[in-house]
């Protein structure tokens, strides 16, 4: 189909991966990435649905054109962050295991049960080296890092190295069969947990990890509050698999604030280890899921009170700010989106940081909390957004299909490869079989 | 503490007193009490809330 190009950017062939123009064409209601390789031929893929309109979505985000760069995103890899990447690092990305204990259908950093980890040393030499004093927030990822038992010296390393924050990313299977192991991480400075979380049906845990998980999930949880450590849910969605659980996940985690933070969805995206090179139909995009959002929570959740991100291109992800009420009420504490916001404008890494933890790191137990009901009461409110804020987020990461440089010169989510900084997206970039 | 001390309405000479009075920020309206002329209407925003709790709730609602 032609379609009319809304924007010429450039993309890699998802077979061979060399940069290769590409251009986004509007198709009816739809928009697509479209290119070809002068060996692997034509590729199309869906980037957006046209639930919300698109072009108020990106508020003016790309009025440059995008500048040539004829390395990337190979040179990432190589050299890491280039002077063309146009944003500063929010959060790094720390591989501190290549081990896994289960055996996901989807996995960006294909792991398996039978890697080595890096000695504990080696580990603290890349900390001191990623670490900005004061300011980094570095998530300690994997495969699964509570397969290390050394987990806690690792954040405590973290921490010693000068880390503001230390985010684990986590299947939770250990947080919940051992809360001694999930006090000792509290302690030693892990600042709070995205766990990973498909759905609110053991279904969706069998289709996507491979056995009924949700018993172990919520046990997870329980000790992590135990420990004061915030929770936030983090779903891979899947159309047919737990694309209808939107809003019950939304309910759920909203109903066990303040022990859970928050939902981050994130849109599947076909890299790593996948069961194959996607259709269309395969895919989910951020205006279904902000179409979902809404529609799924019955308007508890407006999709006009999820702003685009700022941080990362507006293509990337949004975030919601609310506070959990009585009940699991949200209560949406920006204004509703209008669509003639200004550019998503100079979000710096710092806002964002600042952002995240005020809303995923629980407050030290004993503050004043949450007594009244009465929200418009402005002490009762305080205490009770510290305490009960909760966020709803999202992150659309880009496989070799929909990679566009555009949206990955504005990544702020670095991973630390050995010395380099190297944009989430091209570090897991996988090749697509024919 | 500066809410202890009595405050006079320059206009009404009346002294000020403690009343239930409505803050309106980003679309919420909070409500918190505040010194008023109970003639005039007129409130004082003592510094001190201003700096701390006024200040924390533009925090919490400002977009990052």
């Amino acid at each position: 189909m032609a379609g009319e190009i809304q924007r010429l950017t450039r993309s890699v062939c998802p077979v061979c991966l060399r940069q290769v123009p590409a251009e986004r064409v509007r198709i009816g209601r739809e928009l697509h990435l479209r290119k070809a390789c002068p060996d692997h031929g034509p590729f199309q893929a869906v980037i957006w649905r046209g639930h919300t309109d698109f072009e108020a979505w990106l508020g003016g985000a790309e009025a440059e054109p995008l500048a040539d760069a004829p390395g990337c995103p190979g040179a990432c890899g190589q050299r890491g962050l280039c002077a063309d990447h146009r944003q500063g690092t929010c959060c790094v990305v720390l591989e501190v295991t290549g081990r896994c204990d289960l055996g996901c259908r989807f996995c960006f950093a294909s792991a398996t049960a039978a890697r080595k980890d890096p000695p504990l040393a080696q580990v603290r030499d890349w900390l001191a080296r990623l670490t900005v004093p004061g300011q980094t927030l570095v998530q300690l990822s994997g495969g699964e890092p509570t397969l290390r038992d050394d987990l806690p010296e690792v954040a405590a390393a973290a921490k010693a190295a000068g880390c503001r924050f230390v985010q684990l990313n986590s299947n939770g299977l250990r947080l919940a069969e051992d809360p001694g192991y999930v006090r000792e991480l509290a302690q030693a400075g892990v600042s709070f947990v995205f766990m990973q979380f498909d759905g609110t049906r053991d279904a969706i845990h069998q289709a996507l990890r491979g056995r009924p998980l949700l018993a172990a999930k919520r046990r997870a949880i329980e000790n992590c509050a135990a420990a004061n450590l915030g929770v936030t849910l983090v779903p891979t969605l899947v159309p047919g698999v737990n694309t209808d659980d939107i809003g019950a996940l939304v309910r759920f985690a909203a109903e066990l604030s303040p022990a859970v933070r928050g939902v981050h969805f994130q849109p599947v995206a076909h890299f790593g280890r996948i069961p194959g090179p996607p259709a269309d139909a395969g895919r989910f995009t951020l205006d279904q899921l902000l179409a979902a959002v809404e529609d799924q929570t019955g308007g508890m959740v407006l999709a006009e009170h999820l702003r685009p991100s700022r941080c990362d291109h507006p293509l990337c992800g949004f975030h919601g700010d609310f506070l959990a009420a009585r009940g699991g009420r949200l209560v949406p504490l920006s204004p509703r989106r209008t669509g003639r916001e200004p550019c998503c404008g100079p979000a710096t890494p710092a806002q964002n940081r600042a952002f995240v933890a005020r809303r995923w790191q629980r407050p030290e137990p004993g503050g004043p909390c949450c007594g009244g009901e009465d929200l418009r009461d402005m002490d009762t409110f305080l205490a009770r957004v510290r305490s009960h804020g909760f966020t709803v987020t999202a992150m659309a990461f880009q496989d070799a299909g929909t990679l566009d440089l555009e949206r990955l010169r504005r990544c702020s989510l670095h991973v630390f490869d050995d010395g380099r900084l190297v944009p989430f997206c091209a570090r897991y970039l996988t090749g697509w079989r024919p | 503490m500066a809410e202890a001390r009595t405050l006079i309405c320059w206009q009404c000479q009346k002294e000020l007193e403690l009343r239930k009075t409505d803050f309106t920020y980003l679309g919420h309206t909070f409500y918190a009490d505040m010194p008023r002329c109970p003639q005039c209407g007129q409130v004082y925003i003592p510094e001190e809330l201003v700096r701390s709790r006024i200040a924390e709730v533009e925090m919490q609602m400002e977009d990052k």
